[in-house]
């Protein structure tokens, strides 16, 4: 059996992140990516926010916060924790598929595919009005109750 | 390097975080008002009315607005968990379809991110009109809130402050930096990114794209008129610029001309034959 554990991202800072639920006692880490903010310089706002988010999305379980090139820390991290699996819930940004690649290099990755708001597999539309005019339907459908913590109310 | 995160209080926690990620951020180490974190984001959500969504969401002072696009972007509140919780718990309505209609935004920006990768941080098409611009540092009053306009000022103050603000408030600077200003866009979306707590590279470089018309069929642009409906001429009233020179106190046809070179009408045919003229 594989040792999976999960990296959490900055487009997923959720406790019901995808790679998280899929694996509920694996031990997780979120890496802030040294490189991108020296060049980036996000006020230090945007920074506390994804700290306390992060913080949140990880309670209850093993993790890590940590500051440094995120492949590298993601990698240490699996060895530190036995781990031989790395599970991640997918990102359309660029340097998501290139640090993906870099992993890939080095250990098993598997992707998690987070809930759309609706289902898309044409090209890239150009414009609002046309997605808007062809997925009107299906986005007010719903597809569950909504968060777990309001279901109760 | 591993970091901490057993911090008693929020201060705590900032004052911590601020010597961790030194030399990673810019400005003061000061945490906007604004709290991270699923809680929060369950509480806003459960704070949020949708109930007159389309009429008052464009409303700048009043805000009839759910705040979520910081936990949008960061994922801590996923699209369809929203979209399902508000129909579960207003119905379905005029309200509710254009609530959702907003959420649908954030996934046709993320549907182009996807196709085009970085390229979304140059010009997708021709520009519709014409254009000076050129990349250099944003001017000290931008950077300082110091326009002298008060509907800038205003929302740059909130932006440095509190990493928001309203969206109809940045249609409007963004308009103001680029076809006012003669700013080019990647300067302003850089602004934006720096400090907005939602700031996303898809929504932000794609948005300043659909405001400066290389992502859309003309410019978007606007009025002191608009500007008075939407703040309930909150703004206005305290501007020094009210009663004289006010760059935005002109009608829509005026305006075309003055910044664009054309009319009106010209700027909806006009700028479609120039996209097609430069697309062959």
């Amino acid at each position: 059996m594989p040792t999976p554990i999960v990296w959490l991202h900055g487009d997923s800072l959720s406790p019901y992140d995808a790679a998280l639920v899929a694996h509920p006692a694996a031990p997780a880490v979120f890496v802030f990516d040294e490189p991108l903010l020296k060049q980036a310089r996000l006020s230090f706002k945007r920074l506390m926010f994804i700290y306390e988010s992060a913080i949140e999305a990880l309670e209850g379980r093993t993790h890590e916060l940590r500051r440094g090139v995120v492949v590298d820390e993601v990698l240490d991290f699996c060895r530190a924790h036995g781990g031989d699996e790395v599970h991640v819930s997918a990102s359309v940004s660029p340097r998501f598929a290139t640090y993906l690649g870099l992993l890939r290099g080095n250990v098993r990755v598997v992707v998690h595919s987070p809930p759309p708001l609706v289902g898309w597999s044409d090209a890239a539309p150009r414009r609002f009005s046309h997605f808007w005019r062809k997925v009107e339907a299906e986005a007010l459908r719903p597809t569950g109750d909504g968060p777990p913590e309001l279901r109760e109310e | 390097m591993k970091l901490e995160t057993n911090h008693a209080t929020r201060a705590e926690r900032a004052a911590y975080l601020a010597g961790a990620l030194e030399g990673l951020y810019s400005g003061e180490a000061v945490p906007a008002a604004t709290i991270g974190g699923r809680r929060a984001a369950i509480a806003r959500l459960r704070q949020f009315d949708v109930t007159r969504y389309g009429t008052t969401r464009n409303h700048v002072t009043k805000r009839g607005i759910s705040f979520l696009s910081p936990y949008i972007r960061h994922g801590v509140l996923a699209l369809a968990e929203i979209r399902d919780y508000i129909l579960t718990r207003f119905g379905a309505g005029r309200d509710t379809t254009k609530y959702i209609n907003e959420l649908a935004w954030r996934q046709f920006w993320q549907l182009v991110y996807a196709e085009y990768g970085n390229r979304i941080h140059q010009d997708i098409e021709p520009p519709k009109v014409p254009r000076n611009g050129t990349r250099r540092s944003l001017p000290d009053d931008i950077l300082q809130a110091t326009t002298g306009l008060v509907c800038m000022d205003e929302s740059l103050r909130e932006l440095y402050r509190e990493g928001y603000m309203h969206n109809h408030a940045r249609m409007w600077f963004a308009a103001y930096l680029q076809h006012w200003r003669g700013e080019d866009w990647r300067d302003g979306a850089e602004l934006f990114y720096t400090h907005l707590l939602d700031g996303d590279p898809a929504s932000n470089s794609l948005s300043w794209q659909w405001v400066g018309s290389t992502f859309s069929h003309k410019p978007y642009y606007f009025n002191r008129q608009n500007v008075e409906k939407f703040s309930d001429g909150e703004y206005c009233k305290r501007c020094p610029l009210a009663s004289g020179g006010c760059p935005f106190d002109a009608t829509y046809e005026q305006l075309a001309r003055d910044l664009f070179g054309m009319s009106q009408e010209e700027l909806e045919q006009g700028g479609q034959r120039r996209g097609q003229q430069s697309r062959r």
